[in-house]
């Protein structure tokens, strides 16, 4: 055994230029697939941590023994969110020991701590811009582990427990706008916004995993299907079938396990990159974005096994004769099954949809995707028939034979394109445009009022206003009583500030200061702001299809141009001895062309509209622009990038054929 | 295996649609010699491969370059049908120079005016036995359904009978070389040249592929130069070159049967 795993790594050692240029292929694959692989776990991961985190401003109403009294605001400055948190302690409640998290102690009445994004921005711009809507003391600065990101805006205020601001019924509540709440600690619950994330991201993940899938198992495929003339040389001497499996698969998985290696290295180096991307809100902490010890095990193990398993069915396929060549003989069709399996799943996602279970959902839609992998060969293999029948010249004749004679291998160079094109076709429709939510104005501010106090504030509001040299039109609103229905909670009124609309976010931002704390436990909003939470989930998600486009490109392009090369790699003796015989270069050129060109136009189109077709049950509106220009980038991406890998063969075509004596391996 | 009936000559769709290297007469005295090659030299680095050899083959001529693994017969092959330029020396088809060519010529050169067989591994393995034979006419313009229909007009004369939809990996050794044949001959080269075409075959098999090889290729009008190292399979043709150290050191005349008497036991050639 041993001996054997010896032998292995001296034959892989020494295979020679072309035997060592496979190996690379194959390695740099695996390398990408890993890094990709850890990208996406960590992606699952990294919303968990946030929403941990996060979790102690969702504050859960205390039963018994409550420490303080805890609500939660927006405000916003330079166009930023700012979570402002009120806490207020109660009578023994330093003593408790509980306090929130990222602070040395419970914050007391009259004390301000900042996270150090919004502390600095506290220092660097004007107080009347944002430091006098904190009048307090500044304790200290809120520590990472209560922070979403790096950069968020974050301030908790201290309180007496007979403060207004924690003692009336809140106006107006939301999932981040919580009023007053008895807390017995500062553990919370994870919120919804984060969670509705961590969907977002398992649907992408479903999206990212299954073309790195196809692509390692195509990689290690390569590798087999490249050793058979030496694996026939080992049965020759009497090596056992057992044995060359053994030796193929040990191969295999050496490759592999470096590759997982250098893939988790890759992975690590491109951290800090990966951590400026912003996503709900923010970049990343670089420790959100470490998968754990465990899942990189596991990855580290899981990709050597999965490149050994799929050794071992390529293996299957090639017929290692002591008498030399691997046997080609004519495939058995493809089963016409396999696009009903595509059908079945298509007539799935929309009856599978109308179950508001996001687990049910991805799961369909992960068959969805997994069908159209096992539906791709059979389509393939029809082309091919199509095109070898109506062929003229020797390169289309040439190329329709290939297509059916190995539909699989035509799949593999084209599978990461069209089934990028499904993800565009899902994601184009999903894309909802900013302009779906107007333009609403971010010059008037509103500020929600007891009913009873309408005028009374609205008169206050202008006095702060004038001494603050703040120019604006100041309306007071009285509830409507009209007999339609209100909303729920309190009659509230509200008054509304209207600043020039030519005022920038510095003046917006003088007004919000000179207003804090108008009505206590309010901050004034514009219509722009409660839209700030839509736009921000649209702004991530067209940023979630370019991160899942982006990732599916790159392998689709990496595995076209590998298989590409592999393809002359595993036909350069037949090319060779073919160009010896005077056949002109372009001929066979033109025929691998046409072998990729041909199915990933029908494959490519076919797959973005099985794509779209998922996505009906989930679309906000019509096609917005946005989703436009992403499917026409992917378009347009996709082929270029396939046609410039597979020209990137080219030279390795030209190489295989200059060498007059061409010889098996 | 009865007399073998071969498509006649002059009648190939190759003559008519093929692209033709330009000013290359195919008519040129009968007693010249077709190819010829004249002080040829090639060396690989400090190795001298082919150290100033000479030599003619003459019409319907099968000529066989013997010698051990290093002596330079596939050399010489390769410089004689403009696969590889000498370092000196000259090669001429039908009287007029090719060494000098460019590559796309001599690339045309071979697609139109050469035949080739290999040891194995010629045949494209996704194409069908008749469209492996097609392909070069195919290659020459000839349009698909008459450059398949000339293709399959070779596989009864020999002996593929019923074979033509069979793909590469579905035929034996032998059947294959034969495929490989009729490819050669298909396009009604000028010459064809076989490095070791039974290299992968039975003895019994590559007897018999070899008297196919050498009956067909003459019938064709068409001379043949094999490389090989097995004696039995030189003795088919009508001159053997003995090559060591990148020269010809011996030439034998005649030819026999394998293992005959070469003066006495000239193979058949029950042409029609």
């Amino acid at each position: 055994m041993t001996g054997l795993l010896e032998l292995s790594w001296r034959l892989l050692r020494g295979a020679g230029r072309h035997g060592m240029l496979g190996t690379v292929l194959t390695a740099a694959a695996v390398t990408v697939s890993t890094a990709l692989l850890l990208f996406t776990i960590a992606g699952n991961v990294a919303f968990l941590a946030r929403a941990d985190r996060e979790a102690w401003r969702h504050p859960v109403e205390a039963t018994s023994g409550a420490v303080a009294i805890q609500a939660v605001a927006e405000d916003f400055v330079e166009d930023e969110v700012i979570t402002v948190v009120t806490v207020a302690p109660l009578p023994g409640a330093e003593r408790s020991g509980v306090h929130p998290p990222g602070l040395s102690r419970m914050p007391r009445p009259g004390e301000v701590w900042l996270s150090p994004a919004l502390a600095e921005l506290v220092r660097e711009l004007p107080p009347e811009r944002l430091a006098n809507r904190f009048p307090g003391t500044v304790a200290g600065e809120i520590g990472d582990e209560a922070l979403v990101h790096p950069e968020e805006l974050v301030a908790v205020v201290g309180r007496a427990p007979d403060d207004p601001a924690v003692t009336r019924e809140p106006l107006y509540v939301s999932p981040t706008v919580i009023g007053p709440t008895r807390v017995a600690d500062f553990t919370g619950r994870h919120g919804e916004m984060l969670l509705g994330y961590r969907i977002l991201t398992v649907i992408a993940s479903v999206l990212m995993v299954v073309p790195l899938l196809v692509f390692g198992g195509a990689a290690a495929r390569l590798t087999v299907a490249r050793r058979d003339q030496r694996l026939a040389a080992l049965r020759l001497v009497g090596a056992t079938p057992g044995q060359v499996v053994l030796m193929t698969v040990a191969e295999a998985v050496i490759v592999a396990a470096g590759a997982a290696v250098l893939g988790l290295v890759l992975y690590v180096a491109s951290m800090p990159l990966v951590a400026r991307i912003e996503l709900a809100g923010g970049p990343w902490f670089l420790s959100d974005l470490w998968p754990g010890l465990l899942p990189v095990a596991g990855v580290l193990l899981a990709v050597p096994l999965l490149v050994g398993v799929s050794a071992v069915v390529g293996l299957r396929r090639v017929v290692i004769s002591p008498l030399g060549v691997a046997k080609r003989e004519t495939p058995p069709g493809m089963r016409a099954i396999r696009l009903v399996a595509l059908l079945a799943a298509l007539i799935a996602v929309p009856i599978a949809s109308r179950n508001t279970s996001w687990a049910v959902v991805t799961g369909v839609l992960a068959l969805a995707f997994l069908a159209l992998n096992l539906a791709g060969p059979w389509v393939v293999s029809v082309i091919g028939r199509i095109t070898a029948r109506v062929a003229r010249g020797p390169a289309a004749l040439l190329a329709g034979r290939r297509l059916v004679d190995d539909p699989r291998s035509a799949w593999r160079t084209i599978a990461g394109v069209a089934l990028t094109g499904f993800i565009a076709g899902f994601t184009g429709l999903l894309t909802p445009s900013g302009g779906m939510l107007g333009s609403p104005s971010a010059t008037d501010l509103i500020v929600l009022t007891p009913a009873d106090q309408v005028r009374t504030v609205a008169d206050e509001a202008r006095a702060r206003l004038a001494r603050a040299g703040i120019e604006a039109q100041v309306h007071a609103r009285e509830p409507r009583t009209d007999g339609r229905p209100r909303p729920v909670g309190p009659l509230r009124g509200r008054v509304v500030v209207e600043l020039p609309e030519t005022a920038d976010t510095a003046q917006v931002d003088t007004a919000r200061t000179a207003l804090a704390g108008l009505v206590p436990g309010h901050v004034p909003t514009t219509p722009a702001d409660e839209q700030r939470a839509a736009f921000l989930l649209f702004a991530d998600l067209r940023t979630g299809t370019l991160i899942v486009l982006s990732a599916s490109f790159l392998v689709a392009i990496v595995s076209a141009g590998i298989t590409a090369s592999s393809s002359v790699l595993d036909r350069r003796q037949t090319y060779a001895l073919l160009h010896l015989a005077g056949t002109p270069l372009e001929v066979l050129d033109r025929a691998r062309r046409i072998e990729t060109l041909v199915p990933l136009a029908v494959m490519g189109g076919g797959s973005l509209l099985a794509g779209m077709f998922c996505a009906l049950p989930f679309v906000f509106a019509t096609l917005s622009a946005g989703g436009a220009a992403i499917l026409l980038v992917t378009i347009a991406v996709g082929f270029g990038g396939v046609i410039a890998a597979d020209a990137l063969s080219r030279p390795l075509l030209r190489s295989v054929t200059r060498n007059p004596a061409p010889r098996p391996d | 295996m009865p007399a073998a009936r071969f498509p006649p000559v002059g009648r190939s769709a190759a003559r008519g649609g093929s692209a033709r290297v330009s000013g290359m007469s195919a008519t040129a005295d009968t007693n010249d010699p077709v190819l010829t090659g004249r002080g040829l030299v090639k060396r690989f680095g400090t190795t001298v491969a082919l150290a100033g050899v000479d030599v003619a083959i003459g019409r319907t001529e099968a000529v066989a370059v013997m010698g051990p693994s290093g002596s330079g017969k596939s050399t010489l092959l390769h410089c004689l049908a403009g696969i590889m330029r000498p370092d000196s020396g000259e090669v001429h088809l039908l009287g007029q120079r090719i060494d000098t060519m460019g590559e796309r010529a001599r690339s045309e050169l071979r697609r139109t005016r050469f035949g080739f067989v290999f040891q194995f591994g010629q045949l494209l393995p996704e194409l069908p036995a008749d469209e492996n034979v097609a392909l070069p006419l195919m290659l020459g313009g000839v349009p698909r359904a008459q450059a398949v229909q000339e293709a399959r007009r070779w596989f009864a004369p020999l002996g593929l009978d019923g074979l033509t939809a069979r793909r590469p990996g579905e035929l034996s050794g032998g059947q294959a070389q034969r495929v490989a044949i009729a490819r050669a001959l298909a396009i009604r080269p000028a010459v064809i040249f076989a490095d070791e075409p039974t290299g992968a075959l039975d003895q019994a098999t590559g007897h018999e592929t070899m008297r196919l090889l050498v009956e067909a290729t003459k019938h064709n009008g068409a001379s043949l130069v094999v490389v090989t190292h097995d004696p039995q399979v030189a003795a088919w043709c009508d001159r053997i070159l003995e090559m060591r150290d990148g020269k010809i050191v011996g030439t034998r005349y005649g030819t026999a049967a394998p293992g005959g008497d070469p003066a006495t036991e000239a193979p058949a050639r029950g042409w029609a």
